[in-house]
């Protein structure tokens, strides 16, 4: 055997133990999933599940909400992480050591006693409603049990984590750059969207996948404080799942789902390797 | 002569304590000052303080006669190049080079014509599209050199801007900047830490020292007339000696040496290692023993111990070094000594 044959043996070798992991929990999982989705209900293979997802009234109203809630929440994750980051990056003083200081916490909470938290707190005789309530203010608008809850929800699960990611794009921008441009004569505003954006705009893509994906989903909070109809997909499956035992038609949900996550996915491959064309 | 730059007690301290103080310099029209000093003496504060991305605690800078202070950087007459990251990684030369004159509203045909006025400047024609991690390091610094050098800058201001570099590019890029200087007669503040950078390039040097100036002159004066101790001993070789002021001159055993400031008590001897002479035989000087001679090149270098005086070195020609070995007796005098208090 020459060397290089050898090599390559081993190289297989060694990539062999990931491979199979990734076969084994992701690959297998959802080409079966994908098998049980096609299967009718007389035994055969056809796409009724599919059609079905996407004709009932309930399943699209599901789909269109899942969707509606997904992106209004990424939108206002990336806005509100990135603002966050922007001003931890650029400012100093108490107010930035106490953004610095808080903005993590969210993450170390587990979800269901931060959801339950927010039904306290929000809830239509909750604290805030209470609250206001003593300042004459009667009417409470609702937000549990309705979009707004869940949104409200993954914005306490996902900007922190979203900051901390844009935080550290932020920081790998080197002060030379910004002051060269300033010195140049760039305002703030030009400083912002040549030269800021366009050097983390990267990791906002990052950003945006990860809360994607963590949003379309979700289930603790949809499940605990999102309304009975529609549903987020996530719920929806579990209750076709369980309730309905309808097998098929909940494979069907969840490789939809991972379609929609692919979608993003291929975008975000998309993005990375037409930047390495240019670098390289 | 008309003064470009004039910086007047500049003072700046931080929350740490560090900073400058009392910094007073003008700078002529067409000139190449470098402030040098090692790092931390606060080269860097006083450059980014001209710049405008520091603001004193005290003092004024005028840029032709006029105060600078309450513009910020992007409205200041100034340019600066920093020591690395100049470049915009996301923008192609071109866009680098351009971005400035965009803001100031050039047409696109002076833009492009004056684009490739400078990269012929700095032998980088034909890069317009290329991106700054396309580009070595020193091709890196060159357009952001000529970045600078598009803005017209009334002052442009050098961070150790060739400090990253390795030796010999180094070497180059301070005779371009230099040729670059005289074609364009700009007046430049040059920033290093490189005592040999700053004799090579400068019509004068600022010599700094823990947030102050120790000595502002010319390279030659600089190097043959240091004022302070510490301008002797971070400008160029220099070997130090005790010696003891009594009658009015300064001794060291038997031997006189002079004692140009009038100085008292213990003093310490500066010279130069191409000013320590050796002699065989009967003449007057201080008797040592050749403890190493090293050749290098077209000089070698001889140290001499001088018995309880501590160890001299001494630069000689070559030819002058065959008839001396390891461990022979010989007489040291100097040709020039410079007296200051010791410390
Ligand atoms: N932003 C800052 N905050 C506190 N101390 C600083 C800051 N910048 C510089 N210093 C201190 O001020 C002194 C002078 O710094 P600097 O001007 O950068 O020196 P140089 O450029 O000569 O190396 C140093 O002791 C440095 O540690
Ligand atoms: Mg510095």
């Amino acid at each position: 055997m020459s060397k290089q044959t050898k090599m390559g043996i081993l190289g297989l070798l060694l990539v062999l133990p990931s491979f199979l992991v990734l076969f084994v929990i992701v690959v297998l999982p959802i080409a079966l999933s994908f098998k049980e989705s096609l299967t009718n209900a007389s035994g055969g293979y056809d796409l009724s599940n599919y059609i079905y997802l996407f004709t009932n009234k309930l399943m699209r109203s599901n789909i269109i909400f899942t969707l509606e809630v997904t992106i209004i929440s990424v939108l206002l994750i990336l806005a509100i992480s990135y603002a966050l980051a922007v001003y931890m990056r650029f400012n100093n003083g108490a107010v930035v050591q106490w953004i610095r200081r808080l903005y993590m916490i969210p993450m170390f909470i587990p979800g269901v006693i931060a959801t339950y938290g927010l039904i306290q707190l929000l809830g239509n005789h909750g604290w805030a409603a209470r609250i206001l309530y003593q300042f004459g203010i009667e009417s409470f608008p609702r937000i549990i049990f309705d979009m707004k809850g869940i949104i409200i929800a993954n914005l306490w699960f996902n900007i922190p984590f979203t900051t901390m990611l844009l935080g550290s794009a932020l920081s790998a921008v080197p002060n030379s750059v910004i002051e060269s441009a300033k010195d140049v004569g760039a305002g703030t505003i030009q400083i912002f969207f040549k030269f800021i954006l366009p050097l983390t705009y990267k990791t906002l893509l990052v950003g945006a996948t990860f809360a994607f994906m963590g949003v379309i989903g979700s289930f603790t909070a949809p499940f605990l404080l999102g309304p009975n109809a529609p549903q987020m997909l996530g719920v929806s499956m579990e209750q076709v799942f369980g309730v309905f035992q309808q097998k098929q038609l909940a494979a069907a949900l969840a490789f939809f789902t991972f379609l929609l996550c692919s979608i993003m996915g291929f975008f975000y491959i998309r993005e990375m390797i037409k930047d390495e064309g240019v670098k390289a | 002569m008309d003064i470009q730059l004039s910086i007047q007690k500049l003072t700046k301290r931080y929350k740490t304590g560090d900073g400058v103080s009392d910094i007073s310099l003008d700078v002529q029209k067409g000139e190449l000052i470098t402030l040098l000093g090692p790092s931390g003496c606060g080269k860097t504060t006083v450059l980014r303080s001209i710049g405008g991305f520091l603001e004193p605690d005290s003092g004024d800078i005028l840029i032709e006669n006029k105060s600078v202070l309450k513009a910020p950087p992007e409205k200041r007459p100034t340019a600066m190049v920093f020591q690395s990251y100049n470049l915009w990684p996301h923008m192609t030369v071109f866009d680098n080079l351009a971005f400035g004159l965009k803001i100031r509203k050039m047409k696109k045909s002076e833009i492009d014509q004056a684009i490739s006025e400078v990269l012929k400047l700095i032998r980088l024609s034909g890069s317009e599209q290329k991106f700054p991690g396309q580009l070595s390091g020193g091709q890196q610094q060159r357009v952001a050199v000529a970045r600078a050098l598009l803005l017209k800058p009334a002052v442009l201001l050098l961070d150790e801007p060739f400090s990253a570099l390795d030796a010999k590019l180094r070497h180059e890029m301070r005779e371009e900047l230099r040729e670059i200087q005289s074609n364009t007669g700009l007046t430049m503040v040059f920033v290093t830490h490189d005592q040999e950078e700053a004799l090579s390039i400068s019509d004068r040097i600022v010599v700094m020292n823990k947030g102050h100036i120790e000595q502002v002159a010319s390279p030659q004066e600089i190097y043959d007339e240091p004022k302070t101790l510490f301008a002797a001993q971070f400008i160029g070789k220099m070997n130090f000696l005790k010696g003891v002021v009594t009658n009015g001159r300064v001794m060291i055993a038997q031997l006189a040496f002079p004692n140009s400031k009038n100085l008292s008590g213990n003093v310490t001897l500066a010279i130069r290692p191409e000013d320590v002479q050796l002699f065989d035989g009967e003449e007057a000087g201080l008797p040592g023993t050749i403890k190493h001679i090293m050749v290098l090149g077209h000089y070698a270098e001889v140290s001499i111990d001088l018995q309880g005086h501590g160890i001299i070195r001494s630069f000689r020609p070559r030819d002058q070094v065959n008839d001396l070995r390891t461990g022979q007796h010989v007489k040291v005098n100097f040709a020039k000594t410079l007296v200051f208090p010791t410390v």
